[in-house]
């Protein structure tokens, strides 16, 4: 029996790379244990794809001690922008900051006020509003606020050189765009924002006027939109246009097709229409993150505990979610299972995502403090990070980005910065996957076999060798590789396999086809025969025995 | 008469599976019911269900092979087919019913035959067939499915002498005393945990008692105890056999 044979040949190379990644663990002193998914859904032991490399406090970038900072973001001149949310700045009014580093965590400048000279247009509109009675005297002093008040978000859109920094200013009712003229020489090298726009509230007769504004991230596209990701709007993200005119929304999730929505929808057809107003009405999630790559697509995620759908789309400009097109629509991110451990319930909440320039996308749980580490096909590469007190675990993890072959990670209560760097084998992997989306199946055999001498529980690897196999016309291996690990696959090197065996054996087939046909002829002829024989012998004892009567 | 009824007992299944409605009054005229062959019929689909798990090409094989568990399979085949049979039987009896529970079993599984050959069809297909071939093994398993009904109900009818309509009715009345017996199984088995569970935990509250005790004494002691109760008993029951005996004897002499 082949599958139990392959059981056994599992459950071994199960045990070998659990020795393995014992004797690697012990090496490495990683506090996390590499895991993966096979292609039951299963987690199953894995080397790990990232290990710490160093972890980075205010201290260790020459400024105060962060405090709760929540979100940061690498520009495209490879500067590290942190929102320092709850920092206190010595001047005593506002909260919060941005410090600016570059990538290898030396300080280069921090911002904790803001220069509104350069919107005095803006200004003396506010101003009107608020002598005509339109804006309230709180809400005017907030948006005109020269300090921050816990900026949530960071983006910068780097043009020509220039960067223009985008904050999600959150208690401010705002977001702010401005560029930096000059850096100070003390000892924090202050600099002041000059702002170029200020994002505020849309009129009332275009947004919900009960829902407040409290931009909590904030990402810019090539054409200078602003998106702005609120947490108590479901209807998806504000765009903004660059002057700072309301344009709409973006991206929103899909109520969830539950139970209770279900029956929802069945008694509004026979309420009347007093009657379902006070029904609970079905919202989507909102959504919680996003992040926008190289070409444009926006990709939001959302950390909803309940939510099984659109945890994690990629949009393109007219705001259809690439990744349920594909045709698959069962795509899971995060842990696949919700675990129960030490009286708390265990299923991911992604928080973060980050994409970096070859289209990996790095997803960050707030629940277990893990990343997910995804290729641009959705599937999965790597698991690293926990919850916990060591080195590479976090209390309430907040942020993730990337830049080259390192991933970050914020920790808003640790409030540091951990940097994780890519192991050998996290190296073999971006290699055969960056082949293999390519379509590269033949160039990308040898870092796979290279992988599965690692790691044999590596399930990409299976399906990257059975497609390389598939491509050489080498339907056999192909076959043997994607057994219990792609169905598809396997259906696909299985009918070329049968049709090369059928045409090899055609003679065969043919002459066994003729033989049984004869075989099939000459037996109900010879049954034929020794039927009417029989018969003809029955009606002659029959007659013998009523010979002497008269009728018969 | 067209055929030669008086064949070896294997062949029977087979001329019932091509004679659905006249095979099992043949049966039941030649009085051929034989047991044997029933039960071979019941292995035989335990051992293609469990074939069915294992050998079902990967393609069509939706079973978790990682984690083959063969009481499930039992249960599926076996523990159902005499649950069945009881039930049947058990039901039946009380209206009218002419079967024994011989002749239920037998019939029942004299019906399973076109279930079992579309079986080891479809396993050998789907070792053949790519995906979008898969229409053929679904429609074997639902004609010989289709066909197993049939053949069932009309063993049903000609074993107990019913009409049709009661026929199906008590076919469905014997699937709720199937669920019935089967909990009540449940529950047995559950009681027969709750015993071994006490008597643990006597011979744990034991081993707290007499702690000072070796464990290995306490053993000894209780295996004792129990031995103790067994010759107990059984000297009662041998005073009780003497007793027979000498009144047998005594009303011999007289």
């Amino acid at each position: 029996m082949p599958s139990i044979k392959r059981i056994a040949m599992r459950v071994t190379a199960a045990a070998m790379a659990a020795a393995t990644l014992m004797t690697s663990v012990a090496y490495a002193d990683e506090p996390y244990t590499g895991y993966n998914y096979d292609w039951w859904g299963d987690p199953v032991p894995s080397q790990n794809g990232y290990v710490v490399d160093k972890v980075y406090t205010g201290a260790d970038m020459g400024v105060d001690a962060l405090s709760e900072p929540s979100d940061m973001f690498f520009s495209e001149t490879e500067n590290l922008f942190i929102a320092d949310t709850s920092y206190k700045p010595a001047s005593g009014s506002g909260k919060g900051r941005i410090v600016v580093t570059d990538k290898n965590f030396s300080l280069k400048y921090t911002i904790e006020s803001l220069d509104l000279s350069g919107v005095q247009d803006w200004l003396d509109e506010k101003q009107s509003e608020l002598n005509a009675g339109a804006l309230s005297q709180a809400d005017f002093s907030k948006v005109t606020n020269t300090v921050f008040n816990g900026p949530t978000g960071v983006y910068v859109d780097v043009d020509e050189g220039e960067e223009t920094i985008y904050v999600a200013d959150k208690d401010n009712d705002r977001v702010v765009a401005f560029t930096i003229d000059k850096i100070g020489d003390d000892k924090y090298k202050t600099a002041v924002g000059k702002v170029r726009t200020i994002y505020t509230r849309p009129p009332s007769n275009m947004y919900d006027s009960t829902v407040t504004f409290n931009p909590s991230k904030v990402l810019v596209d090539a054409a200078k939109n602003v998106y702005v990701c609120i947490k108590s709007i479901t209807k998806g993200a504000v765009v903004f246009s660059k002057e700072g005119d309301f344009n709409g929304y973006f991206g929103a999730n899909r109520v969830e097709a539950t139970g209770e929505v279900l029956l929802n929808a069945f008694w509004k057809l026979i309420f009347s229409r007093e009657q379902a107003k006070k029904m609970r009405r079905s919202v989507p999630v909102e959504i919680s993150n996003f992040d926008i790559d190289n070409d444009n697509f926006i990709y939001t995620v959302t950390e909803s505990k309940s939510a099984e759908t659109d945890i994690l789309k990629k949009l393109n400009s007219a705001g259809t979610n690439i990744y349920t097109n594909l045709g698959y629509s069962d795509y899971t991110f995060g842990d696949y299972l919700t675990k129960y451990y030490r009286g708390q319930t265990y299923s991911s909440q992604i928080t973060d995502i980050d994409v970096d320039e070859n289209g990996v996308i790095n997803l960050l749980d707030l629940k277990t403090g893990r990343v997910f580490q995804y290729d641009d096909e959705c599937n999965l590469l790597f698991i690293f990070g926990g919850i916990g007190q060591q080195k590479g675990t976090f209390n309430i993890v907040n942020a993730v980005e990337s830049l080259g072959d390192k991933v970050y990670v914020l920790d808003g209560r640790k409030c540091s910065i951990t940097v994780f760097k890519q192991t050998e084998f996290g190296a073999i992997v971006h290699e055969a996957i960056a082949l293999f989306n390519k379509g590269k199946y033949e160039e990308a055999r040898a870092p796979w076999e290279e992988a599965l001498r690692r790691d044999s529980n590596y399930w990409l690897a299976y399906i990257g060798l059975g497609n390389a196999y598939l491509n050489e016309g080498d339907y056999e291996t192909a076959m043997k590789y994607f057994y219990y690990n792609s169905r598809t696959g396997y259906n696909d090197a299985f009918k070329s396999w049968r049709m090369n065996f059928i045409r090899d054996n055609f003679t065969l087939f043919a002459v066994i086809i003729i033989v049984l046909l004869a075989g099939i002829y000459i037996i109900s002829v010879w049954r034929g025969k020794v039927r009417v024989r029989k018969r003809a012998e029955e009606e002659r004892m029959f007659k013998e025995k009523n010979k002497g009567k008269e009728d018969v | 008469m067209r055929f030669n009824l008086d064949m070896p007992a294997w062949k029977w299944p087979f001329y019932i599976m091509r004679h659905p409605f006249e095979g099992f009054e043949d049966l039941r005229w030649k009085k051929a019911y034989n047991m044997k062959v029933a039960l071979v019929i019941v292995a035989l689909l335990f051992i293609v269900s469990v074939c069915g798990e294992l050998m079902t090409g990967f393609l069509f094989n939706h079973s978790s092979v990682k984690i083959f568990n063969i009481v499930p399979i039992v249960i599926r085949t076996i523990v159902i087919f005499f649950t069945w049979v009881i039930g049947n039987w058990a039901l039946c009896t009380l209206f009218d019913g002419e079967g024994t529970m011989k002749n239920i079993c037998v019939n029942t599984a004299y019906a399973l035959v076109p279930y079992i050959i579309g079986q080891v069809i479809n396993i050998i297909l789907s070792n053949c067939l790519q995906k979008t071939e898969g229409a053929f093994i679904t429609f074997i398993s639902y004609v010989t499915i289709l066909w197993t009904a049939v053949l069932l109900i009309s063993g049903m009818k000609t074993v107990h002498q019913y009409s049709i309509p009661k026929t199906i009715l008590f076919m469905l009345i014997t699937i709720l005393a199937m669920v019935v017996i089967l909990i009540l199984l449940v529950l047995l088995v559950s009681l027969f945990q709750q015993v071994y569970i006490f008597i643990y935990s006597i011979y744990t509250e034991l081993l707290y008692r007499f702690s000072n005790l070796e464990p290995t004494a306490l053993i000894f002691i209780f295996i004792g105890a129990i031995a103790a109760i067994f010759a107990i008993v059984v000297a009662a029951y041998t005073a009780y056999e003497k007793h027979q005996i000498a009144k047998e004897r005594k009303k011999l002499n007289s």
